[in-house]
């Protein structure tokens, strides 16, 4: 039998001798690394809907009542030399009209009887380069003549980015303290093999068997239990999030999540890695300090 | 083969198990290593496993100087020591072959190499007709006579024996010293430590005999009394 055949052999013997303690440690495994993906998909969907936000913050400029047709448009391509402007769009009052009649919906009947340009104006939608020098940009455009006023929503996008930053700090110090109540419960387990194979450990040293091949039995055994526990933990995250995602956008057309497939990029390679990672880890510290080989 | 040079061993506690303690054993001798209980037998023969580390001191096998080998190095001081001991060691729910293979099997033996080499381990010691049986199944001396081809299977240069009579009846006991003293005439050193008088005394070789960690006798053919 060649040593990679033994290992594993010898690693799965491993799990069905403690079967009772294994499937535990899968069974918590698989909710601390559940956690571990609600937090990744939280800080996915906050960063999903910042960018969403952020790009709806655009700046808008309105064009005087009295100025129409070129000299409307001229204006656009004056705002377009800005710097710092990354695109323009010119919405005309018609257009507006057209884009508050839609998002009114059943209550646009309160708009029957009124011309478009009898309350709105013709606009441009300025999209930047850099966010944070909206305040600068918006006075830049104000100046240009022809333009009545600037909404810049530099407020919401300042909160908005503040809002993100704290919750991936707090999502990062959640998923830490995972790490280590992960490392703990495999650890105990892997104690547990340690202690139940402790006489055939003490037969292996003193035939002479090398630390690394009494370990590499060990190190599998807590990668499988991590590995196991992730794909227990994916399986309920999936199930969780799919309805989850369906239902909200059905929901609500303008809030949109990260749809399952677009993260399972990132999620399912992150929390089987992690899973898998803090498996050896604990599997080394605990034979490192158990076994004394 | 081994040397001990002026070896002391004290443990954590205080306690002095070996005082400047001196032998040599040449290539091929069998030795007995005898003495009361807590004489400093054990400690001899955790010292050559490097089980323990000496407190001062020189221990030579085959010209190494093995206290001063690195941790990562043991592994292979000890495949040149085959190791039996009083309770067997044997892996439990597992056949002859197997015991005796797991041996070959940590040191990265092949499949190949273990089909080969096992059985005529297993002829050497008289049990090729209880290489499919269960440990559970068979007697004490048989038990040890196992023990002994797990320990011969890596061909080591020495087989250190701690009390492998220990735990047998004296015509058990005799048994397994007839299997010892035939690995022996292979060439292979043996150093076995005991108190157990009648089968030195039966059998007599050279003798060591160490009390309160010093050794006290070294004698061609000496017979022991557990008086000593």
């Amino acid at each position: 039998m060649n040593k990679s055949r033994y290992y594993t052999k010898t690693a799965f013997m491993g799990i069905v001798n403690n079967r009772l303690m294994s499937i535990s440690s899968i069974l918590t495994i698989g909710c601390c690394l559940f956690l571990f993906s609600v937090f990744l998909l939280f800080t996915l969907n906050i960063n999903f809907i910042g960018e969403q936000i952020k790009s709806q913050c655009e700046i808008q400029a309105y064009i005087d009542m009295e100025i129409d047709g070129d000299e409307a448009l001229a204006i656009q391509t004056e705002i377009d030399a800005i710097p710092n402007v990354k695109d323009t769009v010119f919405e005309s009052k018609e257009k507006a009209f057209e884009n508050y009649s839609e998002q009114l919906g059943g209550n646009s009947v309160a708009l029957e009887g009124l011309a478009s340009e009898d309350f709105l104006r013709n606009s441009v939608k300025i999209t930047l380069v850099d966010l944070t020098l909206a305040q600068e940009t918006a006075e830049q455009v104000a100046e240009v003549e022809g333009v009545a006023e600037v909404m810049n929503h530099q407020d919401t996008v300042d909160n908005v980015l503040n809002a993100t930053t704290y919750i991936q700090s707090a999502s990062f110090i959640i998923m830490l303290i995972l790490m280590v109540v992960s490392l703990f419960i495999i650890s105990n387990t892997i104690k547990l093999s340690v202690a139940s194979r402790a006489s055939e450990i003490h037969i292996m040293k003193f035939v002479g068997a090398t630390n690394w091949f009494i370990r590499w039995p060990f190190i599998i055994e807590g990668v499988l239990i991590g590995l196991l526990g992730s794909l227990l933990a994916l399986l309920v995250t999936y199930l969780g999030y799919i309805p989850l995602y369906k239902s909200v956008t059905d929901a609500f057309s303008l809030l949109k999540l990260c749809s399952p497939a677009s993260v399972s990029g990132l999620l399912i390679p992150l929390v089987i890695a992690f899973g898998c990672f803090m498996g050896a880890l604990a599997s080394t510290v605990s034979t490192t300090r158990h076994l004394k080989v | 083969m081994i040397e001990f040079v002026d070896v002391t061993l004290t443990y954590p506690n205080g306690t002095k198990a070996l005082d400047e303690l001196s032998f040599k054993i040449e290539r091929g001798e069998f030795v007995y290593l005898t003495g009361r209980s807590g004489a400093g037998k054990s400690s001899i023969m955790k010292l050559l496993m490097r089980e323990e580390n000496l407190t001062s001191g020189q221990i030579f096998v085959d010209s190494v100087e093995i206290s001063g080998l690195a941790r990562r190095e043991i592994p292979y001081l000890r495949r040149s020591l085959g190791m039996v001991y009083q309770d067997f060691k044997l892996l439990p729910r597992t056949t002859v072959f197997d015991n005796v293979a797991f041996a070959m099997q940590v040191v990265g033996a092949g499949s190949k190499a273990i089909r080969k080499r096992v059985p005529e381990v297993l002829d050497q010691v008289r049990l090729s007709n209880k290489a499919r049986c269960d440990i559970s199944e068979l007697s004490g001396g048989e038990q040890q006579r196992v023990s002994i081809a797990r320990a011969l299977v890596n061909r080591p240069t020495v087989i250190l024996a701690d009390e492998p009579t220990g735990n047998l009846d004296k015509i058990v006991a005799m048994d397994i010293m007839d299997t010892l003293e035939s690995i022996n005439k292979s060439g292979t050193t043996i150093l076995m430590a005991t108190h157990a008088a009648e089968i030195v005394n039966a059998r007599p070789k050279r003798l060591l005999v160490v009390d309160d960690g010093k050794l006290t006798r070294d004698e061609e053919g000496g017979l022991y009394s557990l008086d000593e």
